[in-house]
């Protein structure tokens, strides 16, 4: 109804109004309402904004949007806010001392904020009607609902913070820097009792440190912004310390979107804007109660230091430049193969290698190659075949066969003498050739010689030779000269010459014959003379008177005739 | 006998050593053959000895003007008889092992076979040499197949000693009456592509198995050579039509020889000289032939 000092914030204006609206107006769409509305809710999510540092919005978006998506910004901001706000009151169940110790420090940090405290109030109470108003404003009574009870908790939440508030009373143009200042003792002190769980000594120190540095920030208020950014690097560095000693698996194997979040809040931390040093303020005092409240249940802030620490880690990572990379791949290899230099051969690398030097069977799994130094056994294809058999049927066809030849045998038999057929006309004459047929068939010794018996002669006479002379080396004893029986042709010689019967008449007639013969023979015919004349006396009647063995010697004479023939020859011979 | 054997090797052995005069002889001879042939100047190192080495050349005969070495007179008596071999095994054969035998004996004409039992190789010689063989054939196996075989002359005479590939045996083909029985009449002989001298001696010794066949028959065994590995084939022709044309029907086994080593001894003499031995691990042994082409 009345409204307030508007000038300065549109929103609690708006809020103001949609307080003081009657209830039946709510009922017809009135689009200043909604304006008011819009501009109520804007305020309280801006308000809301330091305590949300995981908020995706930096101010709720209503211009064009619809109720349904305004809401979806409204609860995003409130879901972690309310798991936080739950955590702060059981821990202050359980130690209620602690809220006497942040009213003590409060006290102290903030002298004079009397008067601010009545402002806040009247804000405060002007934030409850506008969250009341706000609630109404709603279409659909679900969501009214649920905005009820949200809005419920966050005034408490939001009483929470103006109660504190208010205690200080304090400058009216710093009064945002104020709230500011409440936030950050608040943090502050969180963190001392955080760390105060654990150990005693680097709460102090903080604490201490905390309160000269809030001493600085009431003198100036331009170094605030600085300092608290430098607290907030501080608190993070704290965070960072705690966060190593209390390590659990939600740090390591958390969300991503615990970790973007946790990025933003690095983002924030290290931003100069006032704006975000409001958002970092109010996140260090978020990690603090991280910090504090380990393991009590999984929730986006319980990442954030150790997100922190992967992400600077990762930040680390991204910097390695693809130079470095392969540096290190690099490494890695040349490590591996100095590793299996040190190490020994494998078997196949050894040289000459028995069987118990290697494993069992592992000659079967390695290829081994081998020279083979011998031509390969030629497998017999159907070609060879046929071509082996063309040659056994060419050699077959030629008969040229690699049989074994048989020795030549010598003649047991001697061979027949061949008798050709002369065609040409006989010299001799028939009576010729019975003659000597006949001659042949009385007496042995004057056959006709063929050519072959000449020949044998010939060899046969050479040979009775030559058995002479080798006798006559080799034996002992003399042998005497054998008679060779030489038979030449004579010409002169009677067809007839016949052994003759001797008779006194015969030897009478033959004796003159003989003279008669032996005239013609020089040779015999002296000697015979001789011998005949001696005995050649006539007696009475004409008789040749024989002396003594005449007979002997006329058939001496007579025989001696042959063998001097024979003689003759033989001295021709020689 | 035993007196006999001693005066034999005695007389064996001197005639080796004498050898090598003798090689050294004929070859001036044939050097003054050759250049009185052509018409060209006697070489200059046989200046002194011309005279009478060509009047021993004209004297010489058929038979005198090759040098005799003792390795011919292995088979200086073969050709007057036929041969008689027996055929035996290794200890313990197996089943395919007796069967291939088997198809052996007949593959060779006047050929025996005998179980090995447990006797030693050197009985084994002493008895054939007492009864007049002329050769004896070992064989050998790996599981079953014949893998190796050994030929050994006997009065004193050289021991061939072959691996066996790819052996296709008669017991094989089950099919009996496809093959028929084998013909057992004195075969024609082709050796193919001997050429080298350790080739003519392999064929040689190959050759003396066989007896001396009747020049009509109709069994051919065929010993090819090719790049050291002897094919041995055994077939029957048929002469169809008159002009030129022969259809051959493949009987009895199948398999290619390697000869691996030649002794001049026989199976049971250990210490013999190696005329000739394989060896594979040398780095030419890929690029030569020895057995010829």
């Amino acid at each position: 109804m009345g409204m307030a000092t508007s000038t300065k914030e549109p929103g609690l204006e708006a809020l103001k109004r949609l307080k003081s609206t009657k209830a039946p107006e709510w009922l017809t769409p009135n689009p200043s309402l909604s304006q008011t509305a819009r501009a109520a809710s804007e305020h309280l999510f801006a308000s809301l904004k330091p305590f949300t540092p995981k908020s995706p919005f930096e101010k709720l978006l209503t211009q064009g949007f619809d109720a349904e998506q305004i809401w979806q910004q409204i609860d995003l901001q409130s879901h972690p806010l309310m798991s936080t706000l739950r955590r702060e009151v059981k821990r202050f169940e359980k130690n209620p001392d602690e809220i006497s110790k942040l009213k003590k420090v409060q006290k102290v940090g903030h002298k004079g904020s009397e008067g601010v405290k009545g402002v806040v109030e009247e804000e405060s109470d002007g934030l409850d009607e506008g969250l009341n108003g706000f609630d109404e404003e709603l279409d659909e009574d679900e969501e009214e609902e649920e905005e009820e009870e949200k809005e419920e908790e966050e005034r408490e939440s939001e009483g929470e913070e103006e109660g504190e508030e208010g205690r200080e009373g304090g400058i009216e143009d710093a009064f945002l820097k104020i709230k500011e200042l409440e936030g950050f003792l608040e943090d502050g002190e969180a963190m001392e009792y955080g760390l105060k769980k654990k150990g005693d000594g680097l709460g102090k120190k903080s604490k201490k440190s905390k309160g000269s540095e809030e001493e600085e920030e009431e003198d100036d208020d331009d170094e605030e912004d600085d300092e608290l950014g430098a607290f907030g690097l501080g608190d993070d560095e704290d965070d960072d310390q705690n966060a190593d000693k209390m390590a659990s698996y939600d740090d390591f194997f958390g969300s991503n979107k615990k970790k973007t979040s946790k990025r933003k809040s690095e983002v924030n931390v290290r931003s100069e804007d006032l704006d975000m040093g409001d958002e970092q303020e109010d996140s260090d005092m978020g990690d603090g109660q991280e910090d504090s409240d380990m393991g009590d249940e999984q929730e986006d802030s319980d990442m954030g230091d150790d997100q922190e620490d992967d992400g600077a880690f990762e930040n680390k990572q991204e910097t390695l430049s693809t130079h470095e990379k392969e540096l290190q791949k690099l490494r890695s290899q040349i490590e591996l193969m100095e590793k299996e230099d040190l190490e020994q051969k494998d078997w196949t690398m050894q040289g000459e290698v028995t069987a118990e030097k290697r494993p069992v069977n592992s000659a079967l799994e390695v290829d081994l190659e081998f020279d083979h130094n011998v031509r390969p056994a030629p497998v017999i294809t159907e070609e060879v075949t046929v071509a082996l058999e063309e040659i056994i049927k060419e050699r077959i066809l030629k008969g040229q066969y690699d049989d074994v030849q048989k020795a030549p045998r010598l003649p047991s038999v001697a061979p027949r003498e061949i008798k050709e057929l002369d065609e040409n006309k006989s010299k001799k004459g028939l009576a010729e050739v019975y003659e000597e047929e006949y001659v042949q068939q009385t007496n042995l010794n004057s056959a006709p010689l063929s050519f072959k018996d000449e020949q044998k002669k010939e060899a046969s006479m050479l040979f009775k030779k030559l058995c002479l002379k080798l006798d006559a080396l080799s034996h002992f004893h003399f042998a005497p000269k054998p008679v060779i029986e030489d038979m030449s042709i004579q010409a002169n010689v009677p067809a007839l010459a016949m052994e003759e019967v001797k008779s006194l008449l015969h030897l009478w007639l033959s004796q003159t014959q003989l003279c008669w013969l032996l005239r013609k023979f020089l040779l015999a015919k002296v000697t015979l003379r001789k011998k005949l004349s001696l005995h050649r006396q006539k007696g009475r009647g004409g008789e040749l008177i024989r002396r003594g063995n005449s007979k002997d010697k006329l058939i001496e004479g007579i025989s001696m005739t042959r063998s001097d023939r024979i003689e003759q020859s033989q001295h021709k011979d020689h | 006998m035993n007196r006999r054997n001693t005066r034999l090797r005695r007389e064996y052995l001197y005639r080796k050593s004498l050898e090598g005069k003798e090689r050294i002889l004929y070859e001036k001879k044939r050097m003054i053959k050759e250049a009185l042939q052509e018409g060209k100047p006697i070489p200059t190192e046989l200046r002194n000895e011309e005279a009478e080495l060509r009047h021993q050349i004209d004297l010489e005969d058929e038979s005198t003007a090759v040098p005799r070495t003792h390795i011919d007179d292995e088979y200086a008596n073969a050709s007057e008889s036929d041969p008689k071999i027996l055929i035996t095994t290794s200890r313990n054969p197996s089943a395919p092992l007796t069967q291939f035998v088997k198809e052996l004996k007949f593959v060779f004409p006047n050929a025996q076979r005998m179980n090995r039992g447990g006797q030693v190789i050197k009985e084994i010689i002493e008895t054939c040499r007492a009864h007049d063989f002329t050769d004896v054939i070992l064989v050998h196996e790996h599981r079953g197949v014949p893998d190796g075989i050994t030929i050994s002359h006997l009065p004193f005479g050289p021991t061939a000693y072959f691996g066996l590939l790819n052996v296709v045996t008669r017991h094989d083909i089950k099919d009996k009456k496809a093959i028929g029985t084998m013909s057992e009449a004195y075969p024609h002989l082709i050796l193919n592509k001997f050429s080298t001298k350790l080739g003519e001696r392999t064929a040689n010794i190959l050759k003396h198995l066989f007896p001396v066949p009747k020049p009509d028959t109709k069994r051919i065994i065929t010993f090819a050579n090719e790049s050291d590995y002897i094919s041995f084939r055994h077939h029957i022709y048929e002469k169809h039509g008159g002009p030129k044309s022969i259809e051959l029907k493949e009987v009895g086994p199948r398999f290619e020889m390697r000869l691996y080593k030649i002794t001049l001894g026989t199976l049971d003499q250990d210490e013999a000289q190696t005329e000739w031995v394989i060896r594979p691990y040398m780095n030419t042994t890929k690029k030569r032939k020895f057995l010829g082409d």
